[in-house]
């Protein structure tokens, strides 16, 4: 009873940005991001009293590593009436995904043994610029909006982290690296760019995962 | 130093506009101390082509003044030697006047600094429109087809070789203030026109049968506002009556199923379809010129980012163009265009199904007045950068878009009506 959808049209494509947001709040790094390469299929499932269910096929790629692409399959419900609660993600990743491991080691260490707390803002720059050595907070960006696009959308949205307005480390007692960041979120069908803070708490073995977010007030009114 | 800059420079202007090379060419400096050292220079002004500098004529020299001219690269030798035996104190003020000339073209010194490969400003820009313009006459003409909300002149460029009974084809970019990818690709495709036009045969073609009205920034205002205050920035710059909220978009102010749907009432929101069709003086510019040139459009593009689409009508409603089949095929055929180059990866439909409904939409409104071959571009990319494209993609972007237009331009033109 799954419908078929054309994947090049909206709700396909909106369905597929939410899978891809959870995977990239599950596996993604400061050395790892994961961007649609293509959307290979898409069926839709209205289930009664329940929601929307999406049935997914994606080719996915490496941001770091362009030639390098994994297949997954997903399924996103959306469920029916509240706006509020965040849809469902299932995602299922076939093959093995680049190891991680030095890099996130690497990051790790430096980060730990700066004197100064890490702060930057404006990643990319205007012109689209990231500076090497911030590649890592601009992925690990990526990870956190990956979640606050998985917990806000609806059918009717789709979210793209358009830049990193402020990062600020905070450093810890445990074994955790903190960044608290203010990210501007673009939401495609409103067309309205959102800040929303939201902390990451981040371990080379554990991952990512966010502990606090916050939506802000409107982008600038005028 | 300052005069000799100047010198240079009034030498490269004149140089850049009869397109001559001044290689191996001598530029010298000698003080005439008596009348007969002043006699040796009428003299060499007699029996070759001597262009003096300063002062600008030989019949002005006297003795005691500082003399600059400049002779051929054959020359050189025997004006040195004359010089050398009259005994008259000379010095060789710049030894290869065309090595001279590409170093100042290369020098970041050198005002205005236009990259096609950079995201200019809009004064850049600005000064760009009359520099192309200046240095292809037969090409391009820059005209004014309105004023901005804060009262900038909106620069048009028409791109063609002069002939009667031209039809046209309308492209305009930089709609969307923070879509920097827009106005660089209109850019670039002047550039293609006037580099490329006697070598490659399409744009050729294109630009003798045909004329590109080509319209670089629309929403400048907003432009100069990402590069000023918020690189966020979508909407036009104009105040909405009783609210501190600024700008509407533009893209949901033309008189298309006008803010129907897909746009907000809201002057604070980012799809604020205005108090009215065209309230916006930048979108009234637009629609009046088109609509006084409509008997020669014949096709209509609006460049936008990102996404990586190729939009054809109608966003303001579901409903399908009366040729849907004919601008679906199109647009087919227009994205492999594209994609062969690079394969970036397009997709392409009606507005409403493909990306959402939209009312209030440039490429509708065209439409619906009769230009029936409209699209609008989304350009690179698909979310990683957005609207922060780096510069670097700049280039690879704008070459695969030129061959989509090109496709449609030359169905237009084997399809004209």
């Amino acid at each position: 009873r799954a419908m078929e959808l054309p994947t090049s049209h909206f709700p396909a494509a909106r369905a597929a940005a939410v899978a891809l947001g959870y995977l990239r709040y599950l596996r993604g790094g400061p050395g790892r991001g994961l961007d649609l390469r293509e959307l290979r299929r898409a069926r839709r499932q209205d289930v009664d009293d329940v929601g929307h269910k999406y049935y997914l096929e994606l080719e996915l790629e490496d941001v770091l590593d362009k030639d390098r692409t994994v297949n997954c399959t997903a399924e996103v419900l959306y469920h029916l009436g509240s706006k509020s609660r965040a849809p469902d993600v299932q995602v299922t990743v076939q093959g093995e995904l680049r190891s991680t491991e030095e890099a996130d080691q690497e990051f790790y260490h430096r980060i730990r043994s700066l004197e100064k707390e890490l702060v930057a803002e404006n990643i990319p720059d205007s012109h689209g610029n990231v500076p090497p050595a911030l590649q890592p907070i601009h992925l690990l960006a990526g990870v956190a909006s990956g979640y606050l696009i998985w917990q806000n959308s609806t059918e009717n949205t789709k979210f793209h982290l358009a830049r990193v307005k402020h990062v600020k480390q905070v450093k810890r007692s445990d074994e955790d690296l903190q960044f608290d960041y203010v990210v501007l979120l673009h939401e495609m069908v409103s067309q309205e760019v959102i800040p929303w803070e939201v902390t990451v708490l981040w371990h080379p073995q554990r991952g990512a995962r966010v502990s606090r977010d916050q939506r802000q007030p409107g982008h600038t009114l005028g | 130093m300052w005069a000799l800059l100047l010198l240079i420079g009034a030498a490269s202007v004149s140089a850049h506009l009869q397109d001559l090379s001044f290689d191996g060419q001598k530029v010298f400096r000698v003080i005439p101390q008596n009348d007969e050292q002043v006699e040796i220079l009428n003299f060499l002004a007699s029996i070759m082509e001597v262009d003096f500098w300063q002062p600008d004529s030989v019949t002005t020299v006297r003795p005691k003044m500082q003399v600059d001219f400049r002779v051929e690269a054959e020359k050189s030798f025997k004006v040195e030697d004359l010089l050398k035996e009259s005994g008259m104190e000379y010095q060789v003020l710049i030894d290869n006047l065309q090595a001279a000339l590409d170093a100042q073209f290369d020098s970041k010194v050198r005002t205005a600094g236009h990259s096609y490969e950079k995201y200019n400003d809009w004064d850049t820009i600005a000064a760009w429109t009359a520099d192309i313009a200046a240095q292809n006459p037969d090409l391009v003409s820059r005209s004014v087809i309105g004023e901005t909300y804060e009262g900038r002149p909106m620069y048009l460029l028409k791109l063609g070789k002069s002939g009667s009974n031209k039809k046209a084809i309308f492209v305009d970019c930089g709609f969307h203030a923070r879509e920097w990818i827009s106005p660089a690709f209109c850019q670039w495709f002047v550039k293609e026109a006037v580099e490329t036009y006697g070598k490659d045969t399409v744009l050729t073609t294109l630009l003798n049968k045909l004329d590109f009205y080509v319209l670089p920034v629309v929403n400048i205002d907003g432009y100069v506002y990402t590069w000023t205050n918020d690189r966020m920035w979508r909407k036009t710059r104009s105040k909405n009556a009783g609210t501190v909220c600024v700008g509407t978009d533009p893209n949901r102010n033309f008189d298309a199923g006008w803010c129907t749907v897909g746009a907000s009432k809201s002057p604070c929101a980012a799809t604020y379809c205005g108090s009215a069709p065209e309230s916006e003086k930048e979108t009234k510019a637009l629609a009046d010129f088109i609509r006084e040139h409509l008997s020669t459009i014949k096709a209509y593009l609006t460049i936008h980012s990102y996404s990586q689409l190729l939009l054809f009508p109608y966003s303001y409603t579901y409903s399908l163009p009366s040729n849907y089949q004919e601008l679906n095929s199109i647009a087919s055929a227009a994205s492999k265009q594209l994609a062969s180059l690079h394969n970036t990866k397009y997709t392409y439909g009606p507005g409403a199904k493909t990306i959402y409904p939209a009312a209030g939409g440039s490429d509708d409104w065209a439409y619906d007045l009769g230009i029936k071959y409209s699209f609008t571009f989304e350009l690179r990319d698909t979310g990683r950068y957005g609207f922060l494209l780096p510069e670097s993609q700049i280039k690879p972007t704008c070459e695969e878009t030129i061959l989509a237009v090109k496709y449609i331009a030359n169905y237009v033109l084997e399809h004209l009506y």
